[in-house]
């Protein structure tokens, strides 16, 4: 199977904002992506010609932004509409292993829908985890450096190597993971055994650190996680944004590939889509 | 000033003016003004009361038409006339001096002058800009009054069918530590003020999607009583996709799209065009609009879907002055006139009153002209997009505005009277620098290190992470230069951002800010002289050529000679200047009566300035490098310390500032551009605040290495000039052993010195035999990063 | 016809930044006697339902459909009558 062949959809309502360089990041590689709004799923307000399924999508992505303006709690008006609308089509999806990506707000509609940490099915009624107020209760735009501590249950990071660390930038508010507190350990040990964890945030050196570091102050440094099966990812730094080197923070002070950090995630993914069709 | 609700009902028995209002016959209040029966005094009351601030002259005008129209206005009429002709709607008094010195400098690149400025990219691409003032509302609110700024320059670029793909946001405050005692009455803290504006910019810029790349915070005394907040957009768009203010021709539909017309937001402009008072904070809230982006997010996209698809015959913003405004100006533009149906306006509440839905300033509000063939497609993408459009009028062949409510007539008058507005030549005064500041140096400091530290620390020069931060400035994935550049964790301020706009291309554009109050306050014409050279100088820096800029002047009372006079000296020196680099200005704003009771900002001449990068992938940045590269001092360095940093620290006075041989500095940006093209240059800043010393600091901290200069081969100049000195034309660059002598040869005629080199972690600065600097790249570190922190508070 | 005013708070032993950076603020304000700031978010919502028990079904589900993540939240109700409905 040919790229062009994986077809994609970049899912936005009103908010959403990373949706143009979440589909270039896509496009470079060769595969069949595009826009589509949340109606044009459902099928409200819109002409015959503008209707899509969702069943003709081998890969969903939520992208970044503030849906709805992140009014009541980030994500959470989206993930109820999409709960509303969609959730027997999106379940089936993602059953069927096809992949589904959230990057920041995408993240936390993935949360807030239940698809995420997924450890007791696919979807859970209510919310299992959170992704709630930065401690610095302050909007971060920063650069943020992730481990890959994976074990390649992920299908969007098998091609990365195991301790291999990335800088991919973060910029939110609200990206702080956590569990309810009676359950965290219990919760953080399932994660563990069931190869969940995806990216936790270190230093420079490679070492787990507390802010600026860890931008959020989410307990353990995670960054980014995925559910059993390693079809759904979700993760708070926007990969699209390092597509190239040259929208690194640092890049002018050298570099060897002009190859961006976060490439490798949309090529991963791209991959393992074309490997099992 | 008066800002009435409810201007048809209010008034009562015991105004003079009650006999020259006479109802007319009609479904809803509605009064026609006994304009003719009015005296002098009644005319001026008459001024006051509509909330309008026309003057006793323009009060005539208005007599004198309707005299020749056999007939007395209407309210809404006289509404409409007061938006029309307020300074910030027509520039009555900057408009000549802007003709003499700045309208006229043109190239071929340039491409439209509308709401925003459109400039050529490339041969497929085209970019706009533009930067405004959004003063007084974010003086009285600032979270709103910033955040709707933001909207309203969003929307000037959108409406040349541009993508916004960058924000700049110039900010001035009082001193952060003024005591509370110390403030004058009715206005609020600087913090207060500081807070609330950068998260007005924050939680917009955020949700809109649109990256915060440029800007500036500055502190004096002079902004406490009126803090000046300026909000500049660029956009980028297909030259196939670019729209034009107006009107494709008779029986287009007129289509408002966006959000609903409520009171928020009523006489914004007059409101603009006064100085605020004790009672502004009370009386103004009325003028300050909400702003949502959640209902802007769509717009934009909405807006963008229509432009690109080609379905539109124009469009234009609804800002100062509202419907009144927009309609007129979007046909008169082409020729031709409208027809409004105000009764098929979405309102937010009941009961507004025609004259209030006429010249509400609500946000979120665009004006499409759509054919009749595509009116069903257009209203499609909209109601797609949860956004709402309504047909509210139509063009018509004669130049003329009538508009009805309920099937009343309530104005009727001619476009060529009504969008003219008057233009003033006011008196001015033009006092010498001399006559404002005397020559009182201060003593030359025994050690160079702790004024360094000193002036790392302070409020204009300290890290900006506190701001920048806050706001995201890589939504889009576009951003190659940030505005924080270096080594991660230790990244300084660079001197422009750079992006890359165009998907298939490397080309970019480069965007800086550049201002300098202090120097202009003393002299405004080598000010006016010297923030183009600034900006010529940041666009340099990152490899890029200086290409347009966009204005924003904020200015005192022009009702004042000495202002109006700071205002024409300014708008000499950059003019004589752009004109002569050829950078033309296709778009501005002037923003005057930023004065309050007690003081007058400085005058504050802000550029939003655009370079052409021609490979971003070459871009440079401020952080040094590599241990053992050379560093170059280029351009000449004067005992001007006029304005400066340093002065303004040690407590000295000049009117000695720094003055710009713009000759020089047109060859001197090609001396640069040609060493950054062949790849001689590995870092490079430009000199300004805080001088030699401050660049220097920066670099070492963005690259976390140090340096040894001597300053010895400058020549005679007294060890704080050398150091803190703000001459213009100039730039620290690095560059390797190897390149030496061939980077040596580009610059002809032009001083450059051999300062030292990148070498181990400590700053050392001598002159000669004396030691001037000598501190660690950590201790500048320290001194520079934490005072908005302490400050403002959140953890760091 | 009822109004619900809806308080949704954060369970006990949940960080509140929010409140512990405007604790600070307020600080640095020269408000040097405020020892804790605790937010909650207020919502008033207006429901076309005459009957009381049904009004409340719906807020329940309000509250845990929307409004609320049990992660970090509690909430709690007050039901009114809608004056003049």
């Amino acid at each position: 199977m040919r790229p062009e062949d994986v077809k994609i959809c970049i899912l936005r309502i009103e908010g959403t904002n990373c949706e143009d360089e979440s589909l270039l990041a896509f496009k470079r590689l060769g595969a069949n992506v595009e826009l589509v709004h949340l109606k044009q799923l459902t099928g409200q307000d819109v002409w015959d010609s503008e209707k899509r399924d969702l069943m003709d999508y081998h890969i969903l992505m939520i992208p970044g932004g503030f849906s709805s303006g992140d009014y009541v709690r980030a994500g959470a008006i989206w993930a109820a509409r999409i709960k509303s609308k969609l959730s027997s089509p999106l379940t089936e999806f993602i059953k069927e292993g096809r992949a589904v990506l959230g990057v920041c707000n995408g993240f936390q509609v993935l949360v807030e829908m239940g698809f995420l940490p997924g450890i007791d099915g696919v979807m859970s009624q209510v919310p299992q985890a959170v992704l709630t107020t930065n401690d610095s209760s302050r909007f971060e735009c920063r650069p943020t450096l992730l481990k890959y501590v994976n074990n390649f249950n992920c299908i969007f990071t098998h091609k990365l190597n195991q301790g291999q660390v990335l800088l991919v930038p973060s910029a939110h508010a609200e990206g702080k993971l956590l569990f309810p507190t009676e359950k965290a350990e219990k919760i953080y040990k399932d994660l563990e055994e069931n190869d969940q964890i995806v990216f936790k945030y270190v230093d420079q050196n490679g070492e787990y650190a507390g802010y600026p570091w860890n931008p959020n102050g989410s307990p353990r440094n995670i960054a980014g996680i995925c559910n059993p099966s390693g079809n759904v990812m979700g993760m708070m730094p926007h990969p699209e944004r390092v597509f190239h080197r040259f929208t690194h923070p640092d890049w002018t002070r050298g570099f060897s590939s002009p190859v961006g950090d976060g490439r490798i995630i949309f090529e991963s993914v791209l991959e393992s889509v074309m490997k099992k069709l | 000033m008066n800002i009435p609700t409810n201007f048809a009902l209010k008034r009562g028995p015991e105004l003079a003016l009650e006999g020259l209002y006479r109802k007319l016959d009609a479904p809803f209040p509605f009064n026609e003004i006994l304009l003719s029966e009015a005296n002098d005094e009644q005319l001026k009351a008459l001024a006051i009361e509509s909330g309008t601030g026309l003057s006793l002259d323009e009060m005539k005008a208005l007599v004198d038409y309707f005299a020749l129209q056999g007939r007395n206005p209407t309210e809404v009429e006289l509404q409409s006339i007061g938006q029309a002709w307020s300074e910030h709607c027509c520039y009555k008094s900057s408009k000549q001096i802007l003709k003499e010195f700045v309208f006229g400098i043109d190239n071929p690149q340039v491409i439209d002058r509308g709401d925003a400025g459109v400039m050529e990219f490339d041969e497929n691409n085209a970019y706009s800009l533009r930067i405004e003032s959004h003063n007084h509302p974010s003086a009285v609110e600032p979270y709103g009054g910033a955040a709707t700024g933001i909207g309203g320059i969003v929307r000037d670029v959108l409406c040349m069918g541009c993508q916004p793909i960058a924000l700049i946001d110039p900010l001035f405050f009082g001193n952060l530590d003024t005591p509370m005692d110390k403030l004058p009455k009715g206005t609020k803290h600087p913090r207060y003020l500081f807070s609330g504006v950068v998260s007005g910019i924050r939680d917009y810029g955020n949700r809109i999607g649109v990256p915060t790349l440029s800007g500036g915070v500055f502190f004096d005394e002079s902004y406490t009583g009126n803090c000046l907040v300026n909000v500049g957009c660029v956009g980028i768009a297909s030259k196939s996709h670019l729209y034009k203010n107006r009107v494709g021709g008779v029986g287009d539909n007129l289509v408002l799209v966006g959000g609903r017309t409520g009171r928020d937001g009523i006489h914004g402009v007059t409101f603009a065009s006064a100085v605020l008072t004790k009672k502004s904070e009370t009386e103004s809230r009325g003028a300050v609009q909400l702003g949502d982006p959640i209902t802007k997010e769509p717009v934009i996209h909405a807006v963008l879907e229509v432009a690109r698809r080609g379905i539109i015959s124009g469009m234009k913003d609804l800002g100062g002055g509202g419907l009144s405004c927009v309609c007129g100006e979007l046909a008169y533009a082409a020729g031709f006139g409208v027809e409004v149906q105000l009764d098929k306006v979405p309102t937010k509440e009941d009961g507004l009153l025609p004259w209030e839905i006429w010249v509400s300033e609500s946000q979120e509000r665009m004006m499409l002209a759509v054919t009749d063939e595509n009116l069903e497609e257009v209203l499609h993408v909209f109601k797609f997009n949860d956004v709402e459009a309504t047909v509210v009028g139509r063009v018509i062949p004669e130049q003329v505005a009538r508009v009805f409510f309920n099937g009343v007539k309530i104005l009727d008058m001619e476009l060529k009277f009504l969008t003219g507005g008057p233009e003033y030549c006011r008196p001015r005064e033009i006092r010498k620098p001399e006559q404002k500041v005397g020559e009182n140096p201060p003593k030359e400091p025994a050690d160079y290190t702790k004024p360094l530290l000193e002036l790392l620390a302070s409020q204009n020069i300290c890290s900006r992470d506190w701001v920048i931060r806050q706001y995201d400035h890589e939504v889009r994935g576009n951003t190659v230069l940030k505005p924080l550049q270096g080594v991660l964790g230790h990244a300084c301020h660079g001197d422009a951002s750079v992006l890359k706009p165009v998907e298939d291309s490397w080309k970019g554009l480069a965007i800086t800010t550049a201002v300098n109050p202090w120097v202009m306050a003393i002299d405004p014409y080598r000010g006016g002289k010297g923030v183009i050279d600034e900006m010529c100088r940041n666009l340099v820096a990152v490899g890029s050529r200086p290409h347009s800029f966009s204005n924003c002047l904020n200015f005192g009372n022009p009702e004042k000679p000495e202002r109006l006079g700071e205002f024409y000296e300014a708008l000499k020196g950059l003019g004589e200047a752009a004109a002569r680099l050829n950078i033309p200005t296709p778009s501005g704003n002037v923003s005057f009566y930023n004065e309050s009771e007690s003081t007058s900002v400085m005058p504050t001449a802000v550029l939003l300035g655009v370079g052409i990068h021609p490979d971003v992938r070459k871009s440079i940045t401020s952080d040094l490098k590599a241990q053992g590269n050379l560093i170059y001092l280029v351009g000449k360095t004067g005992a001007e310390m006029g304005g400066s940093a340093f002065y303004r620290l040690a407590g000295g006075t000049s009117s000695q500032v720094p003055d710009t041989d713009i000759p020089m500095l047109a060859k001197s940006m090609d001396a640069m551009l040609q060493a950054m093209g062949k790849g001689f240059v590995h870092s490079c800043h430009d000199i300004s605040d805080g001088g030699l010393g401050v660049a220097i600091s920066e670099m070492c901290i963005g690259g976390q290495l140090g340096a040894e200069l001597d300053l010895g081969a400058m020549g005679s100049l007294p060890s704080t000039s050398k150091l803190f000195a703000e001459s213009n034309t100039r730039w620290l660059g690095e560059v390797q052993p190897k390149d030496a002598s061939e980077f040596e040869s580009l610059f002809k005629e032009i001083t450059i010195t051999k300062l030292g080199e990148v070498s181990g972690s400590d700053l050392v600065i001598c002159s000669g035999e004396e030691l001037l600097v000598d501190t660690r790249i950590s201790d500048l570190e320290n001194a520079w990063r934490h005072t908005l922190w302490k400050q403002m508070g959140g953890s760091e | 016809m009822f109004i619900a005013d809806i308080r949704i708070t954060l369970k006990k032993g949940v960080a509140d930044p929010e409140g512990k950076n405007t604790r600070k603020a307020l600080e640095l304000l020269g408000f040097t006697e405020v020892s804790e700031v605790k937010t909650s978010k207020f919502f008033s919502i207006h429901l076309n339902t005459a009957d009381e028990a049904a009004a409340r079904a719906q807020v329940e589900k309000i509250c845990v459909a929307l409004l609320s993540n049990p992660v970090i939240n509690e909430y709690s109700y007050e039901l009114r009558p809608e004056k003049g409905a």
